[in-house]
């Protein structure tokens, strides 16, 4: 006690600072950053939790849970997903448009981004600059562009499934560009060099060893032009010819503000998973495809980032 | 028939900006093992990718066996080329990689696994055919890339800096192994590299390239012995450089005054007169006490530093005309009679003392360096 009574004792930290300590410690585990992640995560996923859940409702009730039932999907004879013939039809009609808009959007996209990325010339600069024109554009710019052009210039065209078509493709083939010149900036030109030193005509180093390597970024992107063409409400939208092509957000909204049931709720479920499942897919295919890059520790993967647009 | 034999004449190439190689003349005769030295950005890797047809020159010629091949594309030329960092085709595994280029000349099929099989053999990967690159070390890359290339028999093989990316010792045994797989198979080799060392204990001849042109081309003894331009004495090797003032020749050798010392130059550019370099080699340089010895070509000093570097004590010794000489003294297990402030005097030996013009032109900037890199993509 002796030795000790010249030091001043210090004071307890309040809890305020001890707090704020625990929260921004420097030394210790971040806390502040991942509590905002959560806060985010959590806000931006219970809605959706939520209409997923009452897809299930065993009433016609979207607010009221009374139970657990698949009724909304296949169990009630006519307001199902499975025999409402419109509902069926809008999932029909979406799910034809993405699979038209992946075989039409990605092949055309995977050449563009070869020839902007190896085109070094007047006008290359502009061109991989307006490449990016349909991401910025307001979307309903677009589709009130592409409804004029197609019931007064291209009349032959009209709306309906053809011209949803073409306006899908017109805008996913950026997203295409995007991801796939991503990758084959980070691979270079050293393999297409080394094919050619090996005796290989441009084609061949193509086919041989440019697609091969090109691979992962072109099921990525198919995949990400398979979920944003489910997910499109506006271009869909202004093409539909009503009826027979609304897709399903289209649906959506209009049963939303008519008479909405849980089965609404159930399409847009079934939606969600599948875009979730291309996305998925497309991650995965990219992940093992790269695996041998990224155990070489070389900066392959750095283009991984192009993934998240 | 000579297979093998190299000729460039004028090669030029200019990018937007710079001239990164700047009318080039060479020879390479069949079967040499032959380097191109430099700096970053001096054009030497520029020249490669040119006799690979992966540039297309700006002006010249590029003979290969007396055909000109300049305007040939690179997959119908008979060279083949290692690359820096191997660019071996990761979606294929090393025999795919090492057959790639008998299957675009399309060999049968069975000649394509014998020549393969016979060509892993010869860089020692026999049985890891069935591996991914990913999984080979870094070495065992370079031996595929190796592999890759030379089972086409080219007639020149090419190597961009092609152990810049191993550790030292690697370096060391793969710089032996090659030197040796070259004497076997007998193919020219265009060797790139800013290391002078591997370019001295590897080559035939060399070539020493800066700021797009060739300051010196010889066998590498001669290059290191005399070299006929301030940038080679200083780029390879270690080299002492002074100021002084020549004053023409007199019995086959040079008079320079430097400061107010006179001496005696007995190599380089004797005819030379008027602002000089005086270059001499720190092994060459004889540390004597003040006492010990007078006669010509010795200047008073006094030890600045002593540096231990395990074979050899390197001294550094500020001379009377101000400048400090880096003198190398063996390692002989006894302690140097020397430290920091002993007054000393060096013996630049007459053969050893060379005496060369300052040239008008000086090396590029920094700047221009970064840009001629910059547009060469590499180098």
């Amino acid at each position: 006690m002796s030795s000790v009574a010249g030091t001043p004792v210090a004071p307890r930290p309040s809890a305020w600072s001890r707090f704020r300590g625990w929260l921004s410690n420097p030394w210790g585990r971040p806390r502040f950053l991942p509590l905002v992640t959560w806060g985010y995560v959590v806000w931006s996923i219970v809605p959706v939790l939520i209409a997923v859940q009452f897809s299930f409702n065993a009433t016609r009730s979207r607010t009221a849970w009374q139970g657990f039932s698949t009724r909304w999907y296949w169990g009630d004879p006519v307001d199902s997903v499975w025999h409402d013939p419109t509902l069926r039809n809008a999932l029909v009609q979406s799910l034809k448009l993405a699979v038209a808009d992946v075989v039409i959007a990605t092949p055309i996209g995977v050449l563009l981004a070869i020839g902007l990325a190896r085109w070094h010339g007047r006008g290359s600069g502009s061109s991989n600059f307006l490449m990016l024109f349909p991401l910025v554009t307001p979307e309903i710019v677009m589709g009130v562009a592409l409804l004029l052009v197609f019931t007064e210039v291209f009349t032959f065209v009209g709306t309906g499934t053809t011209a949803q078509i073409l306006g899908h493709v017109t805008f996913s083939i950026s997203f295409v560009v995007v991801i796939v010149r991503g990758r084959l900036f980070s691979i270079g030109r050293q393999y297409e060099e080394a094919a050619a030193d090996l005796g290989a005509s441009p084609t061949v180093a193509l086919a041989r060893v440019l697609l091969p390597l090109l691979m992962p970024a072109i099921v990525a992107s198919a995949a990400v032009v398979f979920a944003i063409s489910l997910d499109d409400f506006v271009i869909s939208q202004w093409l539909s010819k009503g009826g027979e092509t609304d897709t399903v957000p289209v649906k959506i909204y209009s049963a939303t503000r008519a008479a909405p049931l849980p089965s609404t709720n159930a399409i847009a479920t079934i939606m969600m998973l599948l875009t979730l499942a291309s996305v998925t897919l497309g991650f995965l295919v990219w992940r093992a495809f790269t695996r041998g890059e990224r155990r070489a520790g070389q900066s392959v993967v750095k283009d991984m980032g192009a993934l998240e647009i | 028939m000579a297979r093998g034999e190299i000729r460039l004449i004028g090669l030029t190439k200019r990018f937007a900006e710079v001239t990164a190689v700047d009318h080039i003349d060479l020879d390479v005769a069949p079967g040499k093992f032959f380097s191109l030295l430099g700096p970053s950005g001096c054009g030497k890797t520029t020249t490669l990718r040119m006799i690979a047809g992966f540039e297309q020159p700006s002006e010249g010629r590029i003979l290969l066996d007396g055909t000109d091949v300049a305007y040939t594309p690179a997959h119908k030329r008979n060279v083949n080329t290692v690359f820096q960092n191997y660019a071996l085709f990761p979606h294929l595994d090393v025999f795919d990689n090492v057959a790639f280029g008998l299957r675009r000349a399309k060999r049968p099929k069975s000649e394509v696994r014998q020549r393969a099989l016979q060509a892993l053999e010869l860089v020692q990967l026999g049985g890891l055919e069935k591996r991914k690159p990913s999984q080979l070390s870094g070495g065992q890359q370079q031996r595929v890339a190796l592999a890759r290339a030379l089972v086409l028999n080219p007639s020149v093989l090419l190597l961009d800096e092609p152990l810049g990316a191993l550790d030292a010792k690697l370096r060391k045994t793969l710089q032996i192994e090659l030197k040796t797989l070259q004497r076997e198979v007998g193919i020219t080799f265009i060797y790139v590299t800013h290391d002078q060392e591997e370019a001295l204990t590897m080559s035939d001849r060399l070539a020493v390239m800066n700021g797009g042109k060739v300051e010196q081309i010889g066998a590498p003894q001669g290059v290191y012995e005399d070299p006929e331009t301030l940038f080679v004495a200083d780029f390879l090797g270690v080299s002492n450089l002074m100021d002084a003032t020549a004053q023409g020749a007199r019995d086959g050798r040079c008079r320079v005054r430097a400061d107010t010392f006179e001496l005696t130059a007995g190599s380089g550019a004797i005819d030379v007169t008027g602002p000089a370099k005086i270059v001499i080699r720190p092994e060459r340089i004889e540390l004597e006490s003040r006492e010990a010895a007078s006669g010509p070509n010795r200047l008073p000093g006094m030890v600045e530093r002593l540096v231990y570097v395990g074979s050899a004590v390197q001294v550094i010794v500020r001379v009377a005309t101000g400048e400090a000489l880096q003198v190398l003294v063996p390692n002989t297990g006894k302690a140097l009679p020397y430290e920091q402030g002993t007054p000393v005097q060096v013996h630049l030996p007459v053969e050893a003392l060379r005496v060369l013009a300052v040239d008008e032109a000086g090396e590029p900037g920094p700047a221009e360096e970064a840009a001629l890199a910059e547009a060469s993509g590499r180098d």
